[in-house]
């Protein structure tokens, strides 16, 4: 019994050495991950193989990338300690800010664990403004998307999007809670008295907790490939036929930026698929300025806006989401201005 | 002595809150079998009540006789029932 345990665990261990190691080394030997595929060489295939090859090409050069940001992801979610990072967002101090800007976007890969914490958070009286953070970090900011935008659109413009998002998700969520709105909705959802029950979160053994990891991070590949391979089926097209001029014209300049960030918002894009689509539109033509605030656009589309409405009420949805679209074109023009490429 | 187990999800059940719902009525069955009396409950996280007596977690999780044990994953059935034995 006790061998089959240490078995199980070196097993664990080496599948995800495996995974750094591999990504480690693609890094080191500046190996791309991402696809390479031109409009050029997919316009000349039958209209049935355009999707094929390009997907063909993301498995290719992706699946280390993409493996590592699933185990990780699954790592992160299963150490991280929850009780001690949701006792401080819960808190309604400052700190709370800190907490669900750097720490929750890590594990909240899941949007079924995002909304039902935010509900939470509010109803436990942390105040819309941490609660309001954690909701634009998580999605924007989630270990598995930065990991795969490091690789397929380049560390800087990354970099760009976790700094700005992170900073744009904390400012927003301190304005909102300085509105009219926000000190009402505070004042509605008073701090409920002090739990009576007790968490006393077990240790389970090292072994278990690792399996417990690696089969999160499977569910995730599980839920999110799929629709990420719909989603490549469509980008491959729109790489293939949409005319570059268009995206020269209106996604380059100042008002590329601005442009970018109108259409990232009700372009609903599942996790990931917006970074390949981004790739696309980069391929085409879109300036980094752009790119970036198209990245950023993510926490304020169409359905993420649906669920949180229903808890906070249409006026809080419409300020944070201005605020968010504000946010993006900043970021964008500050982007262009500082590292250039308008 | 008897056991009670509360499932904490969201309602709607996603597919990793009915996991653990199907895990904890499994490892109440195994213990079942045995002459043990399990009491399974499901509430929901988003829930004032459940946020007034446990504060704010993370879905899906599992208390045994009032006190959250596990948070934020979904237990195996082994695991589960390893936790009813120790309060046992």
């Amino acid at each position: 019994m006790e061998r089959k345990r240490a078995l199980k665990t070196i097993l664990m261990v080496a599948f995800v050495l495996f995974f750094i190691i591999m990504m480690a080394r693609a890094i080191i030997g500046a190996y791309t991950l991402t696809p390479t595929s031109t409009a050029e060489d997919l316009k000349g295939l039958p209209l049935w193989q355009i999707p094929f090859v390009y997907i063909w090409d993301y498995v290719q050069h992706g699946w280390v990338c993409l493996g590592f940001a699933f185990t990780v992801s699954g790592l992160f979610a299963e150490f991280i300690p929850k009780s001690f990072m949701l006792k401080y967002m819960s808190s309604g101090k400052p700190i709370a800010y800190l907490i669900a800007m750097l720490i929750a976007p890590l594990f909240c890969v899941c949007s079924c664990t995002m909304v039902p914490l935010f509900s939470g958070l509010i109803i436990a009286g942390g105040g819309i403004g941490p609660a309001l953070t954690f909701l634009l970090a998580a999605p924007a900011n989630n270990l598995l998307a930065d990991i795969v935008t490091i690789q397929v659109l380049g560390w800087q413009i990354a970099l760009a999007d976790i700094v700005a998002a992170g900073i744009s998700a904390v400012v927003i969520g301190f304005l909102v809670s300085k509105t009219p709105w926000g000190r009402k909705f505070d004042q509605k959802s008073q701090k409920t008295p002090e739990q009576i029950a007790s968490v006393e979160l077990v240790k389970l053994p090292v072994d278990e907790r690792l399996w417990s990891a690696l089969k999160f991070g499977g569910y995730l590949a599980k839920r999110i490939i799929p629709a990420f391979v719909v989603g490549l089926v469509a980008v491959s097209y729109f790489q293939a036929f949409f005319p570059s001029e268009l995206v020269k014209t209106y996604l380059t300049g100042a008002m590329g930026v601005v442009y970018a960030a109108i259409l990232a918002g009700p372009l609903y894009t599942p996790t990931l698929i917006e970074v390949a689509m981004g790739k696309a539109l980069v391929n085409l033509g879109m300036t980094p300025g752009a790119t970036v605030a198209w990245l950023m656009g993510q926490p304020y589309d169409i359905p993420n806006a649906l669920s949180t409405y229903r808890i906070v009420g249409w006026k809080i949805v419409i300020i944070y989401s201005l605020l968010a679209f504000t946010a993006a074109v900043f970021s964008g023009l500050i982007y262009s201005l500082l590292i250039g490429g308008i | 002595m008897n056991l009670k187990v509360e499932v904490i999800g969201v309602s709607p059940p996603c597919p990793r809150c009915k996991k653990t719902e199907e895990n904890a009525m499994k490892a109440a069955a195994r213990l079942s079998a045995e002459g043990v009396k399990v009491e399974v409950a499901k509430l929901d996280v988003t829930a004032k009540e459940t946020i007034s007596k446990y504060g704010v977690l993370m879905s899906p999780a599992i208390a045994i006789n009032g006190t959250v044990k596990i948070m934020g994953k979904v237990p195996d059935v082994g695991v589960i029932e390893r936790l009813l034995r120790e309060v046992l």
